[in-house]
This record gives structure tokens, C-alpha cells and sequence, in this order.
């Protein structure tokens, strides 16, 4: 039977209530093997209340009922922040790219771009004789800052707390106000595993599955790893003929006759796609990711150019059992 | 396990167990490993479904195309808009293309669950296909001379992987989407005709007919397109019709679903159970709701 009799988790785990918490302990050196209370770089109000003796968790209740079920122990309900202010990427900052597709953009070495060339020769000066397709290395890399930022801050309260796991998380993406400012929070239930061992290095394991679906997933013999998500950017600078198409006004230098696929940005789509599913197999190692989610979000500035932002999230899972799928379900009809 | 319907009762595990097992598998550090790691889109039920059916997700796979509408195609006319319908076919024929590339790269036999978009703007219609590249496993009969021709022509299907399953247990098969797409003008009413229905209760036909006219084409393009893939009849068919938002006058009908043919001799009865629940219906629970009650929906995992 699990141990809910109000015993806090760091009592839990043989810490004494009055007992001063370690004073200079690094937040890398955060894990389950402590023995003691709440420590790290915790803010001070997170740590009396992490010290409590009772347990809390964002489970419903059947979802607690199921963890139960499966030997796991709620400890606390974590969460990470981070606000992630976006600098300015705009001309003379110098990830623009260059004013010429011969000057050189500034892209990150590996990083996607293809360039796109008038096929008209020169015509006037507001005519757009090259475009680019541009994958933004530095949006990635701060929207990924962010976003691992907030999840290690949940991982932190967490392992602070000598948990095993984090269940049922939740993320959010968010914008706060119009101050190209972006808020990341990530929430979730830290659970131990009863009789269990903690997971190498010390850093809890986490899926956004609860309840009697991650009871099925480990059944299946899939033990949650991470969740992990990635970011792709692609910038669309539109050349004469994808601002042709995509606004309709083909100037009598576009094909009008019939329908045509704009290449350009059809494209820039599908790298947005592979992009970010390129970037979530990096942080796989050979794993599974199942139960993936990807949103779109595509911003025109003007015809034809756009920046597209491709999310891929999920929960990376690891078999630790030889393939033993569940038998072949009966097929019902409800009598109601 | 009954040998007439392959169906057996769930062997009893200890999940607890299961659990502990998992949990030490967790405590050494894991080798490096090289392999590409498997990515699908599937929710839990799916994957489970799926492993319990023979087939196994491969990688997320999509196809996206962008296709121009000429210019002043939606001005006032008659009949039907061809250069429309025809940007539509091309733009999903190129996102069915790539989706398909996507699977035979990863050697897939098909893609279930695909997630269809369409969204037609008055320059150019776009088309995005979503789904999980899948291929049946090791010990399922795949090595005939159909699979080879699974290989070269992956199908395509927006089943579930629940609707998957019970289509392939009924002896059929997905062959591909069949789409079909039409966009008609609405004729104008002559200003004598405009001026006497002004104040009157009184249906306006020349919207009607152009409803049916954009249906029936659209149907017959949809059907067509099945029959082409090697479908035997379509399911799960969706249609969308009304005016289209920048041009009132002009009617839109798309319709699409999973064409399918019959691969066993003749259709299998999947015989369901009747059960009837003695409980409630179990309140789903998202943690995402914790949040607050304006946000409680969610996504699926």
C-alpha cells in the first residue's frame, strides 16, 4: 500500500522536519539520492512549502488512482518558469541575412537556406530579382533556451524533492503582453517509484501521459524518458515570382494561364516539417517519440513573405522489455 | 486464444511490476545508440491498437503544397470555376506525392491517421497532409508480391488507427485519399427578378442549383479519383460547401475520404459484443485544465 499518511516527501525519504537544508549546493547537483530536504537555488518560499507535510499533485482523481495502481508515489506538484525576451534580428543586427544573396547571409553553418533567382534579368529596382528560403538558427536556439529553461527548473524542484519521475505534464507557450516577450511554464506531478531505484545521474524522467494511459505504455514495456519539443523557423523572402503568385497580381511577368505551384514557399513549408522533426530525433539518441504534436503557426508580412514556426513536441519512451503487444481487442457495441 | 476470431483474453500482468521493471532499466545509464529514433503522431490506444493488429509506426510523415489561383478567377461568371478546382487537385496531388515520398524513404508500407487541411485563399490553395508512416512487423506475413507493390505505392489513409484496424479485420484495405473538389458561380438574378424577391419569403434557386451543380461534380471527382487508385467504393467521406468567404458568389464543395478494396476473398463480419456499461462515462481529465476553466481542452497524446 502506498505510504500517503501525510508524510511529506523529503520525510520521506528520512529527513527530519527541523533540519536546516544544505546551504551551498550547486542546482546541477539536484537528485534523488539525497536523503535530505529541499535544496539548490529553490526560491525560499518554494522550498517551506516543498518542506510541508503533505503531498500534492495535479492528478484527478482517477489518474491518482491509476498512479497508485502502478506503485507510483505523487510527491509535489512542480513547476518551472521562464521569460524569454526576443531581441531585435532586423537589418544591422547581424543575423540579418545580407542585402545581396552574394554578401552572405548569416545562417548557422548546416542550417537550411535556398536562394531563388528572377527569371525575368533585370527590370526596375522594386522588382525582386532573388529570393531566399532562410531557416533562423537564433530563434531556435532562444525559443529552445526558454523552453529548456523552464523544464529544468521543474526537473530541479523535482529532484530536489528525490522524486523519480514527473507525470501529467503540461506545457505553455505564451506571449506576454506585445513586448516581444514569451513565457514558457511547464507543470507536473512528481512521483516516486515504490522499491524503485533512481533513475541514472539523478535526473527524474518525465511524459506528459497520466492515469491510465502511461499505465498502458508501460504495460506495453515503454518506460517514459523526457518530453521533448523543437522549434523550427523558416523565412520566407519572397522573389518576383512567389510575390506574383501568392498576391494574384502576376504584373504580365508571371504564367498566368493556370494554376502553378509556388515552390518557394511549398518548400519552405515542408522544411519547417523536417526541421523540426530533425531537431526532436537530436534529442532522442536512438528512442521513440510517440505521441507527437505539431503546430503550425505561418505569419505573412507581405505577399509572399513569411516566417513559419514549426512545433514538434511529444513524449520520448525507451522499451525496456522484449515486444509483447496487448491482445487483440474485442470489438464492443454499447447498450446505453 | 480463440482460433475463429484470433481474439484472446488479456493475459493478467502485474503492472506494479512492470513498473519496478521499467524504473531499473532506468538506473544505469543507457549505451549509445546510433539507430534513428522512431517518431508518430499516434496517441497511446493507437500505438497499442496498432502493435496488437501487426503494424508498427515508422516515423511522422507530412507533405505540404502551395498552389496559385490565376488571377480573376473568382469575378463574376458562369458555370463552373475549372482553374479553382484544378489549383486544388494539383496542390493535393503534391502534398499526396511528398507524403508518400516521406513513407517510402522510411520504407513504409503506408501512413494511417492522416491529418487533412485544406484552406483555400483567393491566390492559392494550400494543402497539408499529417500522418504516421507505418509497416507490419516482423512475424506478420509481408513478404508476398503485394508488398512489393506496398513499397513502391505506399497508401494513404486519414483512418484512425482504431478505424485501421477494424477495416483490415473486415478483409479491406486502404488504397489511398480520394478528393474531389468543384467551385461554381452562382448566376446573378436579373435586377427584375432581384427587385420582386426583395420583400419576399422565397428561395433563391440560382443558389441552390449552383450547390447541386458544385456536388455533384465534386462527388463525381472524388469517385473517380477512388476508382483510380484502386478503390473499390470510399469511407469515411467529410464535404465541406457554402460560399466562399471572398467570393460570395461563388460556391465551393470539397469532398474527401479513404478509398478502400477488398483484400480477402470476401468480407469478413467482425461479430462486435454487446456490452452494457454499468458505470458512468469516465471524466477525462486533462492537467492542462489546471490552468483554468477556459482551457481545458487539451491535445490528444
Amino acid at each position: 500500500m502506498s505510504d500517503l499518511s501525510g508524510q511529506g516527501p523529503g520525510q520521506g525519504q528520512g529527513q527530519g522536519q527541523g533540519q536546516e537544508p544544505e546551504p551551498d549546493v550547486s542546482a546541477d547537483s539536484v537528485g534523488p539520492d539525497t536523503g535530505r530536504g529541499p535544496r539548490g537555488d529553490l526560491p525560499e518560499a518554494a522550498m517551506r512549502r516543498l518542506e510541508a507535510t503533505s503531498f500534492s499533485s495535479g492528478l484527478s482523481v482517477p489518474d491518482f488512482a491509476a498512479c497508485l495502481d502502478i506503485g507510483l508515489q505523487p510527491v509535489a506538484l512542480v513547476q518551472g518558469f521562464c521569460v524569454m525576451q526576443w531581441g531585435w534580428y532586423g537589418p544591422g543586427s547581424g543575423t540579418m541575412r545580407g542585402m545581396s544573396p552574394y554578401m552572405g547571409g548569416q545562417q548557422a553553418p548546416g542550417a537550411y537556406s535556398e536562394t531563388y533567382r528572377c527569371p525575368h534579368g533585370f527590370v526596375s529596382n522594386e522588382h525582386r530579382s532573388w529570393g531566399q528560403n532562410l531557416e533562423q538558427p537564433w530563434v531556435e536556439e532562444a525559443w529552445t533556451k526558454g523552453y529548456h529553461t523552464a523544464y529544468g527548473r521543474m526537473l530541479e524542484e523535482a529532484g530536489t524533492l528525490g522524486a523519480h519521475g514527473v507525470i501529467g505534464v503540461a506545457d505553455r507557450v505564451s506571449n506576454v503582453a506585445d513586448t516581444g516577450t514569451t513565457e514558457f511554464h511547464f507543470l507536473g506531478t512528481a512521483v516516486t517509484v515504490e522499491g524503485g531505484p533512481p533513475p541514472a545521474g539523478g535526473v527524474p524522467w518525465s511524459t506528459y501521459l497520466a492515469g491510465q494511459r502511461l499505465t498502458k505504455s508501460i504495460e506495453a514495456g515503454f518506460m517514459p524518458i523526457a518530453v521533448v519539443a523543437a522549434l523550427a523557423s523558416v523565412r520566407i523572402w519572397a522573389y518576383c515570382m512567389t510575390e506574383y503568385y501568392m498576391e494574384g497580381s502576376m504584373g504580365g511577368w508571371g504564367n498566368n494561364s493556370g494554376p502553378a505551384l509556388v515552390e518557394q514557399v511549398s518548400k519552405a513549408h515542408m522544411a519547417s516539417r523536417q526541421l523540426a522533426r530533425k531537431h526532436v530525433r537530436q534529442q532522442l539518441a536512438g528512442d521513440e517519440l510517440h505521441g507527437a504534436t505539431m503546430d503550425v503557426v505561418t505569419r505573412e508580412l507581405s505577399a509572399g513573405d513569411e516566417v513559419i514556426d514549426c512545433t514538434l513536441r511529444g513524449n520520448r519512451v525507451r522499451r525496456f522489455k522484449d515486444f509483447d503487444p496487448v491482445a487483440l481487442p474485442r470489438p464492443t457495441v454499447r447498450l446505453s | 486464444m480463440s482460433p475463429e476470431t484470433g481474439l484472446g483474453a488479456a493475459p493478467v500482468r502485474d503492472i506494479r511490476a512492470e513498473m519496478l521493471k521499467g524504473a531499473q532499466s532506468l538506473a544505469a545509464p543507457a549505451p549509445p545508440s546510433k539507430e534513428r529514433g522512431i517518431t508518430s503522431d499516434l496517441s497511446v490506444d493507437e500505438a497499442l491498437l496498432l502493435h496488437a493488429a501487426g503494424w508498427e509506426p515508422l516515423d511522422l510523415v507530412c507533405g505540404v503544397a502551395v498552389v496559385s489561383v490565376p488571377v480573376g478567377v473568382w469575378n463574376w461568371g458562369r458555370g463552373s470555376i475549372s482553374l479553382a478546382s484544378d489549383a486544388h487537385d494539383a496542390a493535393v496531388d503534391q502534398a499526396a506525392r511528398l507524403l508518400r515520398g516521406e513513407c517510402g524513404k522510411v520504407h513504409g508500407y503506408g501512413v494511417v491517421g492522416v491529418r487533412v487541411d485544406v484552406t483555400v485563399n483567393p491566390h492559392h490553395i494550400d494543402v497539408e497532409l499529417v500522418g504516421t508512416a507505418v509497416r507490419p512487423m516482423s512475424g506478420k506475413d509481408s513478404s508476398g508480391p503485394g508488398n512489393a507493390a506496398a513499397l513502391a505505392m505506399p497508401f494513404v489513409s486519414d483512418l484512425s488507427a482504431r478505424d485501421f484496424t477494424l477495416l483490415e479485420r473486415a478483409g479491406w484495405m486502404p488504397v489511398g485519399l480520394a478528393f474531389g473538389a468543384s467551385f461554381v458561380y452562382a448566376p446573378r438574378r436579373s435586377a427584375g427578378t432581384a427587385m420582386k424577391q426583395t420583400r419576399q419569403n422565397v428561395e433563391l434557386t440560382n443558389y441552390t442549383e449552383a450547390m447541386y451543380s458544385a456536388r455533384e461534380s465534386a462527388m463525381e471527382k472524388m469517385q473517380r479519383s477512388a476508382l483510380g487508385a484502386g478503390g473499390q467504393g470510399v469511407v469515411e467521406v467529410k464535404v465541406t460547401e457554402g460560399p466562399m468567404r471572398f467570393a460570395r458568389h461563388a460556391i465551393g464543395f470539397t469532398a474527401w475520404g479513404t478509398a478502400v478494396k477488398l483484400v480477402a476473398e470476401a468480407h469478413q463480419f467482425v461479430q462486435p459484443q454487446m456490452v452494457l456499461p454499468l458505470d458512468d462515462a469516465v471524466v477525462s481529465f486533462e492537467a492542462e485544465s489546471l490552468r483554468n476553466s477556459g482551457q481545458g481542452k487539451g491535445r490528444k497524446r
